[in-house]
């Protein structure tokens, strides 16, 4: 089979080290096996990796996968991963970003992008269809991510260029940093932007013009004009578009899952000052959105008055409001909008920094770290000065700042009393939606690939709704359904919103797919491949020497039960979760350890896998 | 979606419209288009007459045009355009009087609209910034409802005359 459309078949491979590019054909079987995006790179990461890598080592290579719906004529078909070993986890990470910038990569007639080696100095990639060119980013050395963005079109000359950057944090290697494209949108999760800064690499600008190749476009845009009216026809659509996933702050403080103090509560008293409402009465300023979505799901704010006046960000949404609001005890919605002004300006993770933070004023106010270990500033809920000084620290490396930027890690080998207050899997902070009343949450945190991510399992509403009367059986198989599911819309390259918020049918998606590449699938068929992905990426982690026992939530939810709200007293057993990851992994056909069956690679067409997961079974 | 009707492919650089976004010095997106001037400056500039109007639509016609991109330069607001691939500069048709553009816009940022009717949200705007509105509450089956509306004024104009 070969595909008629959906591909260029052209990865652009570029080493920094030898300042050399070259163009790889990719094979129709490795195309459709892997699909794009996400699956793209997780096999590229698998081909090039060995098990000593070091993250931030010039051999660690950084895969840049829009997928093949991106750039089409169809809702939300603007995201595009980053997939590499991951510096905070040091094993396999991606994260992904919505707007423009992977539909201009791909208008370049590149699918894909895998960056290698070290710059010798700063520098920026820029991609004008086939002319590229590694240049000097000296003089952008230590700016912020909005505002390089901004010169850099300047510099080159055209305001439509699209443009993906790191701030110095990511130029400091901090391990929460993050790669920012569209002026504030982020790859935020893993450390991504510290890859980029281990090779020297600022910036990466793009400018295509080529068309992309649809097999039937008829057929594409007959499908699309039905699913874009259906959306707008959604009795949510309207609402989706004034709030976005702000409206979630309502939906989580009231269903008791919004993280506060650092998620020793589930319930914030304050959530009315800092939710949807608020945003979109007093800040909000015009709607955002990606490339082609009806839903434009993001908002832009300001702040008008006060000491933050002036701030001007697209964003918070829910993670950010939540991390900077509820979970560090800030119910000023200006102080919100900073927080998030500043991560995004220096280039760290909202979900990490957040986290990190509220670690650290925990810690302080109980008294397991001293006011000398925390550059003598008396650390205390909703202090916002000292919280902004805080993300200024973490990003430059300063004080307390450096150990944080260390990550998850890097904090436990400071003060390893710290370790039962930090809510993180394989050294990945938590999302903000707490897991002490659904245990699938848990165990999609537990067993997600790149740490305690929501992105690849958010069973929590199920949970909720279902209430206590279904089987752990039931639980496993849709926390790996999920796992499943989610993915896949990164490795087709488009945003799953639309079909989480807006009950989008996601067999369109397989007709989407098939219209592109003029070979008919069913969704059952893309899962598959989808399922295929993930049993990769677990043997990528299993070859970096992940264990079963690495496959557990953040102690918090056995330990400290919710404090207040609708599920105050509540807590996990870990009896009850051991049992449900083993039922896990034998519905995933893995050993007790964790480790993938033979069988189950070969079903899942990864017979060349098989013998690195042999080599671990027998302990070497 | 334009492209796909106008080129037949999926490349949004060749669609008859673009967004212009700037940020965050100033923060504005913009939908460039063009607005059928009554007195085409493209059609002025146009050294071989092939740039006409009929019926309210500018329109290059290709067997005249050299694809000299004067035009392209003249239009005060940048909204004919060029792609390598294309053999000469194309711009908004109307698709027929129909423009697809403003029918699938979710947020209502393009709208087709008659050309008298331009304006009117200039004087909408006005009336409502309204110095002297006044307000009633009232209830209606149990809930409390506010009706604005404007005083009439006595001196006819809008300011305050003590």
């Amino acid at each position: 089979m070969s595909p008629e459309g959906g591909y260029h078949k052209k990865i652009l491979h570029v080493d920094l080290t030898e300042c050399k590019t070259h163009v790889e054909t990719v094979s129709d079987e490795f195309a459709l096996k892997y699909i794009g995006g996400r699956g793209w790179g997780a096999r590229l990461v698998w081909e090039h990796m060995k098990d000593d890598i070091d993250p931030l080592g010039p051999d660690n290579i950084i895969v840049i996968a829009p997928g093949p719906l991106s750039g089409l004529y169809l809702p939300a078909a603007g995201k595009t991963s980053f997939c590499s070993i991951s510096p905070a986890t040091g094993i396999y990470g991606d994260s992904n970003l919505g707007g423009m910038f992977g539909v201009e990569l791909r208008m370049t007639g590149f699918d894909a992008a895998v960056i290698t080696g070290k710059a010798p100095e700063l520098s920026y990639l820029w991609i004008d269809d086939d002319d590229i060119q590694i240049k000097s980013a000296v003089k952008y050395r230590n700016m912020g991510s909005i505002e390089t963005e901004h010169l850099l079109r300047e510099d080159i000359g055209d305001e439509t260029v699209k443009v993906a950057t790191i701030g110095p944090a990511g130029e400091k290697l901090v391990k929460m940093a993050c790669i920012t494209a569209d002026w504030g949108r982020n790859a935020g999760r893993t450390g991504m932007g510290a890859v980029l800064g281990s090779k020297n690499l600022k910036a990466i600008a793009i400018r295509g013009t080529k068309d992309l190749p649809v097999a039937d476009l008829p057929r594409l845009t007959r499908i699309s004009d039905k699913a874009y009216r259906k959306l707008r026809q959604h009795n949510l659509f309207e609402f989706w578009q004034r709030q976005g996933l702000m409206s979630v702050i309502d939906y989580a403080n009231a269903s008791g899952i919004i993280p506060t103090h650092n998620f020793m509560d589930a319930h914030f008293d304050k959530a009315e000052e800092i939710n949807g409402d608020v945003m979109e009465l007093n800040y909000k300023i015009g709607d955002a959105a990606c490339y082609s979505c009806p839903m434009a799901c993001s908002n832009v704010n300001l702040v008008k008055d006060g000491k933050y006046a002036g701030t001007v960000i697209e964003g918070p949404e829910y993670e950010t409001a939540a991390m900077f609001g509820s979970n560090v005890g800030i119910s000023d919605f200006d102080a919100i909008l900073r927080a998030n002004y500043l991560c995004d300006e220096y280039g760290i993770d909202t979900i990490s920094a957040g986290s990190l933070i509220s670690v650290m004023i925990e810690a302080y106010e109980k008294g397991l770290v001293s006011l000398e270990d925390v550059d003598g500033v008396a650390l205390k809920w909703g202090d916002d000065d000292a919280i902004m000084d805080m993300i200024r620290k973490i990003a430059f490396r300063e004080g307390v700042g450096d150990t944080l930027a260390d990550g998850v890690f890097g904090v436990i080998k400071r003060w390893p009393q710290l370790a039962p207050l930090i809510s993180h899997v394989k050294g990945l902070e938590q999302s903000a939606y707490d897991a002490r009343i659904a245990i699938t949450m848990a165990l999609g945190y537990a067993t997600s690939d790149i740490g305690a991510h929501h992105a690849r399992a958010w069973p929590i509403a199920k949970e909720l709704e279902m209430g206590s009367n279904w089987s752990l059986e039931e639980k496993a198989d849709l926390v790996i359904y999920h796992q499943t599911v989610r993915p896949l819309f990164d490795m087709l390259g488009v945003c799953r919103l639309p079909w989480i918020e807006l009950g989008f049918d996601e067999n369109t998606y397989a007709e989407f797919y098939s219209a592109a590449t003029g070979i008919e699938f069913t969704l059952e068929e893309l899962l598959k491949r989808s399922d295929a992905v993930y049993n990769l990426t677990r043997a990528i982690n299993i070859r970096l020497g992940l264990t079963r026992a690495d496959d557990k939530p953040p102690e918090r939810v056995f330990n400290d039960p919710i404090k207040t709200g609708p599920h105050a007293g509540k807590a996990l057993s870990r009896d009850e979760f051991d049992k449900i990851l083993d039922i896990y992994y034998q519905r995933r056909g893995w050993d007790n350890d964790g480790i993938p069956t033979n069988e189950t690679l070969r079903e899942n067409g990864l017979e060349d896998v098989i013998e690195y997961m042999e080599q671990k079974r027998a302990g070497k | 979606m334009c492209a796909i009707s106008h080129a037949g492919v999926n490349n949004p650089k060749k669609a008859n419209i673009r967004v212009i976004s700037l940020y965050p010095h100033p923060v504005i997106k913009m939908p460039i288009v063009c607005e059928q001037c009554k007195k085409p400056k493209c059609r002025d500039a146009c050294p071989t007459d092939a740039i006409v109007k009929n019926d309210g639509v500018v329109t290059i016609l290709e067997d005249r045009c050299i694809s000299c991109h004067a035009c392209v330069n003249a239009c005060p607001i940048g909204a004919i355009f060029v792609h390598e691939d294309i053999e000469i500069p194309f711009k908004c048709d109307m698709c027929g009087g129909k423009p697809k553009c403003a029918a699938s816009c979710p947020k209502k940022a393009i709208l087709y609209v008659p050309e008298h009717t331009q304006g009117q949200a200039h004087r909408l705007g006005a009336a409502l910034k309204y110095a002297h509105m006044q307000e009633v509450e009232y209830y209606e089956h149990g809930i409390k409802k506010k009706l604005r509306y404007a005083e009439i004024e006595t001196g006819g104009t809008r300011g305050d005359s003590e």
